[in-house]
């Protein structure tokens, strides 16, 4: 039996700020456990080092303002590199499955960065997602967000993307950051249903999010059939986390994996330092390995502390049969969207960024392709804490995108370099693996 | 005067080492049966030859507890681990008599759960009931709180006075419960043999050298005092190639990047050597297939040496790994790796004829020209021994590394020497580090460097502190170090400074003299511990340690 891969990286020296929830001591005592358990020693582990992903990388998913070198920290480009490193060895058959226990994490960096938001840069799982395409030509991805928060960054990334099943469970949004994530948030135009959101009452216990992976995430799993299923493994909804309100155990991380069955595991959020993290993250590991975890618990561990209420049970029921609909419609709802014949579909919106307190104003049109996903076209302003403000043009192309799609999106950006009006041009041509920034003030190019 | 015996398998090498050189030099065969009376009769013949000069320090290495662990003949021993929670208890598969109690403690020496004092009683009973008088005592986090290690440790003292017990943070103190466990096992299991030993050495030296220091040669390439042994035997497995290795650095003496090829009879061993200093297995030594605490060199063994066998199989160019007797040209049947490089590069050994006819025949096999397959083995023996040390380059530029740092200024080895030891070394090493693009270094005493090596190696030392000012404690490895921090505002420079007079304190325990002066930080790390946005204490670790060298006397040969 081939081991399951880990890769450790806590970041030990970097913070964003001495006391933010997100500095140095995060992931001590998982290194604490994880190293005194000597479970790395095991024939059923086996470690990785971590690499720097590259500028070229980060751009595959994202529009960095100005650049990927200016705008994304160090530490983040380690943790994106780590995800790849487990993407790799997962790919290559060294490793039967592989977990990413990393920070900084990254699920709420969207397709456009102007700064931090939610402690996140960039986004670690898509990073990995768009590598897993260029490199081995996966194609149908599932990433399925176990974190507290509402993975609102993985959303809007793949939003238009109907190959790239996102699934996020998660505190509702009405209680918690980022205050999105609601049942009717279920994609873009062309990819409609591959979105699903799950938002659970505060206090949901292992028996509720248990129903739902039983009854909603695996049958949905199941049906959509991807190559490669991701967890995007936040540790926060247990019950001592410090900035959310769920109750759920490690040993009900553990039973969530082992249902789960992630290739890729990365992890996300989790602040409960010493309570939670040394346990969940040897739970997970555990259960990933396929060693036995019966023995693993929380030191103030109570398997009889919390109940779930009937009263929550039946909103979890009627929860899980709605969306299991909206799923299973997703095909008939794409085809409507495409039969209106709309050229493109537009929206528009202001992004904040709670870590750096930045407004970001932006419009996206789709084109409405009768063949592909179609390509986006993204305006966007922000005014950055340097005291520039930036209005930046962005032009992306899909994984899958169609001839037509991919010549249009190029004329767009050949048409734009001759106007006004934004400081930067990017084109994101994915087919070609090539990405380029126009600067309209010095007229230079850069591609990567 | 110095003296230094090697005790390897096959054979025990010793040197007198005086005024810069090797006076003189002892091979006797080993007599697996009598260790200690192989190595008086090194050491007499070595005094007897060397006058009447008097012997400053004796340095031994020996198989004792590596044979005795790898064979598998040592005595039975009870494991007694309080794992608390976490992995199952059917992952320590350490000891056919492994008994678990119940005791926790977390990450931060704070207890989970306390031990119960009867069941300790009852398994202690057991334990004697069967017969066995040797038990090692292991808990998760024992190396934070040794607290309930004691508690089993003080029920055995006092019930069983004639067992030996160990307890594992006594042994070892870093992270790492198995290993932990897996020493404190082996040391239980070994002590009583080792001291046996020892009181025979020691007995021995002292009627023939009654002023002379008596070290013993550490997997670390370090010594330790042979009194200070006692408690630590584990420490004296695989001691060979640690003498080996530095007896090689003692001969090249500069802080380059070097391989050092060992290319004895049946395998060459490799080690690399990073500015002068050899580096360790970074997960500790291997020993009856478990992980240790122990420190040892990272050796690569592989199956190819000067008697590697040089044949046809099936139409197809063979070496080895199998030894069928030495080279054509020193009396052997069959043609050897040594037969090739004595043709190749001219080395008259014994009967180049011999060589040239049983290889014409192999070549014949072949359909080769003689030229031709000396060329093809020569390629092979020189490409499978890089392939190993470019292998051992890229383990060591991907160890694990956890800071932003590490990844950004990711190592690169730059390789400036191939050092060869080893009777075929002179034939083969230059070739490779033509090969490799660097300089070559084989000097007149590498067949002795091990015995050098001992003779010369001065004695390690490492401490590592961990503090939690929050809790106001900090314990250390090795020897159940512990203790309060008092001070308020306790900083780096505190924990170093604290972590410092540990280790002077544990070297003159040991009798190492003034080498703790010469101590360096390898290790520091301090974390801030915030609670709801508030500081509430830092904790620090901080390693110390007086790394493997040479003693003031040596000075270098002359």
């Amino acid at each position: 039996m081939k081991p399951t891969g880990v890769i450790f990286f806590p970041a030990f020296d970097w913070a964003i700020s001495p006391t933010h929830p997100e500095r140095e001591e995060r992931l001590l005592y998982t290194r604490d456990q994880i190293f005194e358990e000597g479970i790395m020693d095991m024939p059923e582990v086996r470690e990785y080092h971590p690499r720097l992903a590259t500028a070229k990388d980060v751009s595959r998913v994202h529009f960095c303002v100005p650049d990927v070198e200016s705008r994304v920290t160090e530490a983040h480009m380690v943790s994106a590199g780590c995800a790849m490193v487990m993407a790799d060895a997962f790919m290559q058959k060294e490793v039967k499955n592989a977990f990413a226990i990393i920070r900084p994490p990254g699920h709420h960096a969207m397709t456009v960065v102007h700064g931090n938001r939610g402690f996140c840069d960039i986004n670690n799982e898509a990073v990995m997602v768009e590598y897993l395409r260029r490199t081995y030509g996966v194609k149908r991805i599932a990433i399925v967000d176990t974190d507290v928060h509402h993975g609102d960054g993985s959303q809007e990334i793949f939003w238009h993307d109907p190959d790239v099943l996102f699934i996020s469970f998660h505190q509702d949004g009405r209680t918690l950051y980022p205050g999105s994530g609601f049942t009717n948030e279920l994609g873009g135009p062309l990819a409609h249903g591959t979105t699903i959101n799950i938002p659970m009452a505060p206090r949901t216990t292992d028996e509720g999010i248990h129903y739902i992976m039983d009854n909603l995430v695996l049958p949905i799993l199941d049906e959509f059939k991807p190559e490669l299923v991701i967890n995007s493994a936040g540790q926060d909804n247990h019950y001592s986390d410090p900035l959310a309100n769920m109750s759920f155990t490690a040993q009900g991380y553990a039973i969530l994996n082992q249902k789960l069955r992630p290739d890729i595991a990365v992890l996300e959020g989790g602040y409960s330092v010493e309570t939670a993290l040394p346990y969940i993250n040897m739970a997970i590991i555990m259960a990933m390995a396929g060693i036995d975890f019966s023995n693993l618990r929380e030191p103030d561990y109570n398997p009889s502390r919390f109940k779930e209420s009937a009263k929550n049970m039946d909103y979890i029921r009627a929860l899980v049969t709605h969306q299991l609909a909206a799923f299973r419609d997703r095909e008939k709802v794409v085809e409507a969207n495409r039969k209106e014949g709309r050229e493109f579909y537009g929206s528009s919106r202001s992004i904040f960024y709670d870590t750096e307190y930045l407004q970001e104003e932006q419009r996206l049109d789709l084109r409405m392709c009768p063949e592909c996903c179609g390509y986006r076209r993204i305006s966007s302003s922000c005014a950055h804490h340097s005291g520039r403000s930036y209005s930046v043009f962005c032009i992306s192309l899909p994984a899958a995108c169609c001839p037509d799609c991919a010549a249009r999106a190029r004329q767009d950006y050949e048409d734009m370099k001759k106007k006004s009006g934004h400081g930067y041009l990017y084109l994101q041509d994915r087919i070609a693996d090539e990405y380029k920034t126009f600067e309209t003030g010095t007229g230079r190019e850069t591609v990567l | 005067m110095l003296i230094g015996i090697d005790v390897g398998g096959t054979y025990t090498d010793g040197v007198v080492f005086s005024e810069g050189s090797v006076v003189s030099s002892v091979k006797h065969p080993t007599d697996e049966s009598d260790l200690e009376a192989t190595l008086l009769s090194v050491l007499d013949e070595l005094l007897a030859r060397g006058g009447t000069k008097e012997v400053q320090r004796i340095v031994l290495s020996t198989t004792l507890v590596t044979n005795l662990l790898a064979t598998g003949r040592g005595e039975r021993t009870a494991l007694l681990l309080l794992p608390g929670s976490g992995l199952p208890f059917s992952a320590y598969r350490i000891s056919p008599d492994t008994y678990f109690l119940k005791g926790g403690m977390d990450f931060r020496g704070r207890e989970i759960e306390a031990p119960d004092a009867k069941e300790v009683e009852e398994v202690l009973r057991k334990v004697h009931d069967s017969g066995i008088e040797r038990v090692a005592v292991a808990g998760k986090f024992s190396n934070r709180n040794d607290a309930h290690e004691r508690m089993v440790e003080d029920r055995a003292r006092s019930l069983y006075p004639h067992m030996d017990v160990c307890t594992s943070n006594e042994i070892a103190g870093r992270l790492n419960f198995p290993r932990r466990a897996v020493t404190c096992y082996y040391t239980a299991m070994t002590m009583r043999e080792w001291n046996r030993f020892a009181d025979g050495i020691e007995a021995a030296i002292g009627a023939r050298a009654p002023r002379s220091q008596v070290h013993i040669l550490k997997a670390d390439g370090g010594t330790t005092t042979l009194e200070a042994s006692r408690k630590r035997p584990c420490e004296t497995v695989f001691s060979g190639p640690a003498a080996s290795t530095m007896g090689t650095i003692a001969l090249s003496r500069e802080s380059l990047n070097a391989v050092s090829v060992d290319i004895g009879g049946t395998t060459s061993d490799i080690s690399l050597v990073i500015e002068g200093v050899p580096l360790y297995a970074s997960k500790g030594a291997l020993i009856g297939g478990h992980l240790t605490h122990i420190n040892a060199f990272a050796v690569r063994s592989i199956p190819l040496g000067g008697d590697s066998r040089v044949y046809e199989e099936s139409g197809e160019l063979r070496l080895g790994p199998m030894r069928l007797g030495p080279a054509a040209c020193l009396g052997g049947v069959e043609p050897t790796v040594t037969d090739v490089f004595n043709i190749l590069n001219g080395l008259g050994l014994g009967d180049p004829d011999a060589s040239r006819t049983k290889l014409q025949a192999v070549a014949g096999h072949l359909g080769l020209s003689l030229e031709e397959l000396l060329g093809k083995v020569a390629d092979e023996v020189v490409d499978r021994l890089e392939r190993n040390i470019e292998e051992m380059f890229g383990l060591w530029e991907d160890e694990p590394a956890y800071k932003v740092w590490e990844v950004v200024h990711k190592r690169k080895f730059q390789l400036h020497r191939v050092i060869g030891i080893g009777a075929a070394a002179p034939a083969i090493v230059p070739m490779l580090a033509a090969r490799m693009g660097v300089e070559h270094f084989l000097h007149r005493y590498s067949p002795v460097a091990n015995a050098l090596g001992a003779a010369v190696a001065r004695p390690t030392l490492a401490v590592e502190v961990h503090v939690d000012t929050g809790r106001r404690t900090y314990t250390g490895s090795p020897g159940g170090l512990k203790g309060t921090v008092e001070k308020r505002n306790f900083q780096l420079e505190d924990a170093r400074e604290l972590a410092r007079s540990c280790l002077k304190e544990a070297s003159r325990d040991r009798g190492l003299g003034d080498y703790a002066d010469e101590a360096h930080v390898y290790l520091e790390e301090q974390f801030n511990v915030i609670r709801g946005f508030a500081q509430e204490g830092k904790l620090f670790d901080v390693g110390i340690q007086i790394a493997p060298g040479f003693i003031h006397e040596y000075k270098g040969v002359a």
